[in-house]
């Protein structure tokens, strides 16, 4: 019974997916919409049901349905494990892709390719159900793969859109971000792989159970090697320094992808893929690594927050936020807090789903213009999306009792529980420009003068049943942070605990009131400054720090000058110079020799009889010699 | 039906004599009747196929010249089975898709005496059989392209008939050297691969052969620097034999290595890996760089051809069950893959005449259905999981980890590399606006494109999902190969590198 | 005392001249009696070296050179005057008709 509530939750969005692609050429067909959210629907239910069942039960399921690859000693089944780190995950992630598929009937509502989308979004769905169901890294390596094909066929879903420069618009055109996004996920990819192939040398199987078996046996190094490359992995999905570009880029995909993927759920496979190998993370001999992961994670949590400050588009405004929020789950797994990370990730893609598809309907009703300095004073007519971004930005910003109040301020403690200060310093502060720039945005759009109307726009709500489908994110991002002490419960039975120390637990409310005065002042002077309404400061906006931050400290340029170009410029030189001039010429040239040596012997032939007889004489000389020499030689 | 494998082989070359006397407008259809009992007769092999024996399977065996051991004998086992079938299919298929019309008859002709050459390769146990329909392979591809092919064809077809000729003249001096050897050790002359292996020569003579047969085998894969001839052979052949040379004659290079180097030469293999896959780590880095610089997209598939290849000829070297089979598994897949790549090329050819990508852009809007199949060709090309082109990278590239895993990473950036230049080529195509006038008009696939290319992507995403039945006896018969050249093997080195599976050992 | 030394010098310089004869000639018909020169100081070395170790082969093989020789300028000069009737020339420089 429960073996088919497995595959039912798995397969259901890959029906979704094919039934979608049968009308994919053809013209928009609101069943197609209709149908394939009612079967993400049927998935959500089988996942909530299995994951009511693991919570009465505690015991994991475990299937196995056929053999993918066996070669030589290798053996990979495409088996499926339903345990409480899984189960969290599939729940998560069917119930945003539910509200996003029935939003996308609404948003995608013009679009003449509607048919299509669902067929993607259905697919997308299915390989991260792949990737989080999947009890061997090689199955995990499929779902990760195959998210990343369907993020590339989102992104570039209107892949009509010509190139523009980079100044017009910074990701140059949604081919081309699905491009990038495709080939820098790839670059880690192959991390990953090699991360693969240590475990499978050093343990003999790609079995989670298995190669967290084998594990205390393997020597130092072996587990160094195994958790960089594996961390590697982790970094391209979700998008850690330096492989972060792409994740903003991305935002050229329609909103609900941007929601979908980008925010909710493949981004955090990265994060799921440090929790579902704690074993390898939490070891003692591999602590460098982890440590290295939380600092790279609070970096990442620091260093995306600044240019989510300046920025002045939508959309990126919150991949940036989405970016440094990964960098918390990051710190908070390389801390040791798996079960806390787990449930920032699970409350984070609650709030960030909601936040993004508010965006969206902000999109929807201001004509796809992404430029928050255009917008302000929507709220009037825009009142329930106002409340949707409102809520999530308290949720994000970490304001008491919404969701992301309880999942912060955990990771937060975590890093001053652990000693490490610094770490702590850093993500205190982010928590404060993450309230700035979560509420400049929802100022600029909501509040003060209507600037939208010099650009002649007439901004309408969103239709009715989308609203009401993104009322359950809604409701999580203010509720779910009172879960928290069950959903420790129920995962740390598979999850390492994670507890405070003594003292830490002591001062945990000091702890948290620093946070929330520091996050309650980052609202506070984005009240002051952008409510009322917006007063450009140009010496601000010239000052180098601004446009350090606007152009994304000039990393993509700089990818561009110091990769992009001379990757290209290498390949003409290699084709042109050393293909053809001399590979190919070398080969060519021994080619003319023989032909050429023929033609000069051809001369010989004069029909001149003297001639013939004079290369006679010449003959029979030089064979003379040659038997004088070879008589002499004896 | 005992001799299946005499009926595979010549049944094709019959039927083309036949063929002189089919009236010209029936020639396609007669063609195509012959190509399809071909491929239903290689699939009747598959099904009686025993798949747990390792060894070779419908062996026949008649003397030629008994004074000098020339026997025609013939065999399949796990490994040739499938790269058979391909050949078969691939023929098949690239004659259904063909669009060519002048002169349809000879082409019909020419491509079942081709198909006698290849299933005569691959099931040859006899040198001088194998080396006979080796170089008779040359001929219809030489014919094709020199007679169909673009501007520059006679060159093209000049330098693939020289260049590969070349190099099978040395690997022939090798075989007869072989010959010689084993005469001076057991008194009586023979030719059969089967009687070779049993021979145990000295590392030093290994290396002198390995070399000769080296240069056959390498220059028809092609291995870096020898590769410069197939973008011209590519680039001037016809869509079929494009389709043909880089589905199944390449393949040959790679299955000489398999069958011949291998467990011929144990020691010399095992002396050999690190320079094979440093060259191998060339093709695969170098080519795939050369293909993103190119203008033409059927020169981009041609280089990327040979990046593949480098991949293929990396499990080979990798001494392990898992990094040959997956090397075999390859082969099928960069037959099916590229031979559709080229196939779809080739569509887009017959529409514009052009192969230029400046000419494109936008084509996604216009051609849909082709834009789907080229995009499910493309991620095949790129090893995506659950795509026939994953099981046969992901295996090669994790067998190789054992011998070297710096040169792994290495080899490993094709997956990176290789979706820089895929990418690319399909933005730069499909993508993006419809500038060009001319591209506005163009028709989706017709019927008869759709139905050629629906059998390869349902076989791509088949053996991508379910690889077992075709992975199966390839890996026995990989299994068996590797449990022999370890006891074969002399040198130390060779016995430690040679890994045989531990679900082998002791049995078979 | 005149030796074998002595006749093989002959022998080679009358060779030589035929050899020079050979090679500097263009007339068809002065080639003919170079080469009839070199036959015939082959056959004064057979003579000589017959002679020497006292073995009648050598001399038999002279008479035989001889007589070919004979009939080879009987044909010889057939085919010389068939191609001067033709040619009207027996110049080597202007019967080129093999060039390649």
């Amino acid at each position: 019974m429960m073996e088919n509530l497995v595959y039912i939750a798995l397969f259901a969005p890959l029906v979704s997916s094919l039934f979608s692609a049968l009308f994919g050429m053809s013209k928009r067909q609101t069943f197609v919409g209709v149908i394939a959210s009612t079967l993400l629907f049927i998935s959500f239910l089988a996942s909530a049901t299995l994951a009511s069942h693991i919570v009465s039960t505690g015991t994991p399921i475990h299937v196995t349905m056929m053999d993918w690859i066996s070669a030589g000693d290798l053996s990979i089944p495409f088996g499926f494990l339903v345990d409480q780190v899984s189960v969290t995950m599939m729940t998560v992630v069917t119930l945003v892709s539910t509200v996003v598929h029935i939003y996308s009937i609404g948003y995608m509502d013009h679009d003449k390719s509607f048919n299509r989308f669902f067929s993607y979004l259905s697919a997308f769905v299915f390989s991260m159900m792949i990737l989080v169901m999947s009890d061997n890294f090689a199955g995990l390596f499929i779902g990760w793969e195959g998210v990343g094909v369907c993020s590339w066929l989102l992104i570039g879903f209107w892949y009509h859109k010509a190139d523009v420069s980079r100044e017009e618009n910074p990701s140059i055109s949604p081919s081309w971000a699905a491009n990038e996004a495709f080939i820098v996920n790839r670059i880690a990819d192959l991390g990953m792989l090699v991360g693969l192939f240590i475990l499978y040398w050093n343990t003999g199987s790609l079995q989670y159970d298995v190669v967290f078996e084998t594990l205390p046996s393997l020597s130092g190094s072996v587990l160094n090697a195994a958790a960089i490359f594996l961390f590697i992995g982790a970094m391209g999905k979700s998008a850690q320094f330096p492989l972060h570009t792409w994740l903003t880029d991305a935002m050229e995909g329609p909103t609900p992808v941007s929601a979908l993927i980008h925010a909710a759920t493949m981004v955090t496979a990265g994060v799921f893929l440090v929790i579902r190998a704690n074993p390898l993370f939490g070891m003692e001999e591999v602590a460098g690594v982890s440590y290295f992961i939380a600092a790279l994670g609070t970096f990442v949590a620091f260093f995306a927050a600044s240019m989510a400050l300046v920025n002045r588009d939508l959309k990126r405004i919150i991949a940036f936020s989405t970016l440094s929020q990964l960098g918390y789950m990051f710190a908070a797994a390389g801390l040791g807090a798996y079960w806390i990370a787990l449930f920032h990730l699970a409350a984070h893609a609650f709030f960030k789903a909601l936040l993004f598809l508010g965006a969206g309907n902000v999109m929807h009703a201001m004509h796809d213009e992404l430029d928050i300095f255009k917008m302000g004073g929507l709220k009037k007519v825009m009142r329930p999306t106002y409340i949707y971004m409102g809520l999530a930005s308290l949720a994000l910003a970490g304001i008491p009792f919404f969701a992301g109040f309880f999942s912060k301020d955990a990771i937060i403690e975590t890093a001053w529980n652990e000693g490490t200060l610094v770490l702590w310093a850093i993500l205190v502060i982010t928590a404060g420009m993450t309230a700035f720039y979560s509420f400049r945005q929802v100022f600029l759009t909501f509040e003060g003068d209507e600037r939208y109307k010099a650009f002649d726009i007439h901004p309408h709500e969103m239709y009715k049943f989308v609203l009401i489908a993104m009322s359950p994110l809604a409701l999580l991002a203010v509720v779910a942070g009172f879960g928290m002490g069950s959903f420790e419960h129920f995962v740390t039975t598979l999850l390492p605990e994670y507890h405070m120390s003594e003292h830490t637990h002591h001062i945990a409310w000091l702890l948290g009131l620093v946070v929330l005065v520091v996050a309650v002042g980052g609202i506070a002077y984005a009240y002051k400054k952008y409510a009322k309404g917006l007063k450009r400061d140009e010496a601000l906006e010239n000052s180098f720090i601004y446009q350090l931050l606007a152009n994304q400290y000039y990393i993509p340029q700089f990818y561009e000058a110091f990769i992009t170009k001379p990757y290209a410029m290498l390949s003409e030189i290699l084709w042109k110079e050393v293909d053809m001039k001399i590979v190919d010429a070398t080969v060519d040239g021994i080619a003319k020799l023989l032909y050429k040596s023929g033609d000069g012997a051809r001369r010989m032939q004069s029909g001149n009889l003297s001639n013939y007889l004079n290369w006679m004489a010449v003959g029979a000389v030089l064979l003379l010699l040659v038997a004088a020499f070879s008589a002499m030689l004896g | 039906m005992d001799n299946i494998l005499s009926i595979l082989v010549f049944f094709p070359a019959i039927a083309g004599l036949l063929g002189f006397i089919v009236d010209k407008e029936s020639a396609r259809v007669y063609g195509i009747t012959v190509a399809a009992i071909e491929f239903l007769l290689s699939i009747w092999l598959w099904v009686s196929f025993d798949a747990s024996n390792a060894g070779m399977q419908f062996v026949e065996m008649i003397p030629l010249i008994p004074d000098f051991g020339v026997s025609y004998y013939l065999g399949v086992d796990g490994i040739s089975l499938f790269i058979l079938i391909m050949a078969a299919l691939m023929t098949l298929i690239g004659m259904i898709s063909m669009s060519i019309t002048e002169n349809i008859k000879n082409m019909i002709i020419t491509l079942l005496f081709l198909e006698m050459t290849m299933m005569g390769v691959f099931v040859a146990l006899d040198a001088i059989i194998f080396y006979l329909f080796w170089e008779l392979s040359l001929v219809p591809m030489l014919y094709i392209i020199g007679a169909w092919g673009g501007n520059l064809r006679i060159y093209a077809s000049v330098k693939f008939f020289l260049y590969t000729f070349a190099g099978s003249l040395i690997m022939l001096v090798g075989m007869l050297f072989v010959a010689y050897i084993y005469h001076n050790l057991t008194g009586v002359w023979s030719f059969a691969i089967t009687d070779w292996y049993a021979l145990v020569l000295p590392v030093e003579y290994q290396l002198w052969l390995f070399g000769a047969f080296f240069f056959g085998f390498a220059i028809k894969v092609p291995m870096f620097p020898f590769h410069t001839w197939l973008p011209y052979a590519h680039g001037q052949a016809p869509t079929i034999g494009s389709v043909i040379l880089a589905a199944v004659l390449l393949k040959m290079g790679t299955y000489g290595f398999v069958r011949f180097s291998l467990p011929m030469f144990p020691d010399a293999s095992v002396m050999m890996i690190t320079p094979i896959a440093v060259i191998s780590i060339i093709m695969i880095i170098y080519t795939a760089m050369v293909a993103y610089a190119q203008k033409d997209i059927k020169q981009v598939i041609a280089y990327s051809s040979v990046s593949h290849m480098g991949i293929i000829m990396l499990g080979i070297f990798a001494m392990n069950a898992e990094g040959i089979s997956g090397s075999v598994f390859q082969m099928l897949s960069h037959g099916i893959v590229s031979g559709a790549l080229f196939m779809l090329v080739g569509m887009i050819y017959d529409r514009r005449h052009t192969k230029m990508l400046d000419e494109f852009g936008g084509l996604a809007a216009v051609m849909p259905k082709y834009a789907v199949i080229f995009g499910i060709m493309l991620m095949a090309s790129v090893g995506l999981p659950l795509t026939i082109g994953f099981v046969g990278e992901f295996l090669v590239l994790l067998g190789f980890y054992q011998i070297s895993p710096v040169m792994t990473l290495l080899a490993g950036t094709s997956i990176i590399i290789g979706a820089i230049y895929m990418l690319t080529i399909y933005k730069r195509t499909f993508f993006g606006p419809v500038t060009n006038e001319a591209n506005k008009v163009l028709k989706d696939l017709t019927p008869t494109e759709t139905w050629s290319l629906i059998p390869l992507v349902a076989i791509v995403i088949w053996l991508g999902v379910y690889p077992k039945p075709v992975l199966e006896p390839i890996d026995n018969s990989v299994k068996a190969m590797l449990e022999f050249m370890d006891e074969k093997a002399i040198t130390k080195e060779a016995k430690e590198l040679i890994i045989v599976a531990k679900s082998n050992q002791g049995g078979a | 005392m005149i030796g074998l030394s002595h006749y093989l010098i002959v022998s080679a310089l009358i060779f030589s001249i035929g050899l020079v004869g050979v090679l500097r000639r263009r007339n068809l018909l002065m080639l003919f009696f170079a080469t009839e020169v070199m036959l015939n100081a082959v056959n004064i070395a057979f003579a000589a070296i017959s002679h020497y170790y006292n073995d009648l082969t050598g001399q038999m093989f002279a008479f035989f050179i001889i007589a070919i020789a004979a009939s080879e300028v009987a044909v010889g000069l057939g085919i010389l005057i068939v191609l001067y009737k033709k040619h009207g020339t027996l110049d080597l420089d202007d019967l080129a008709k093999m060039r390649g």
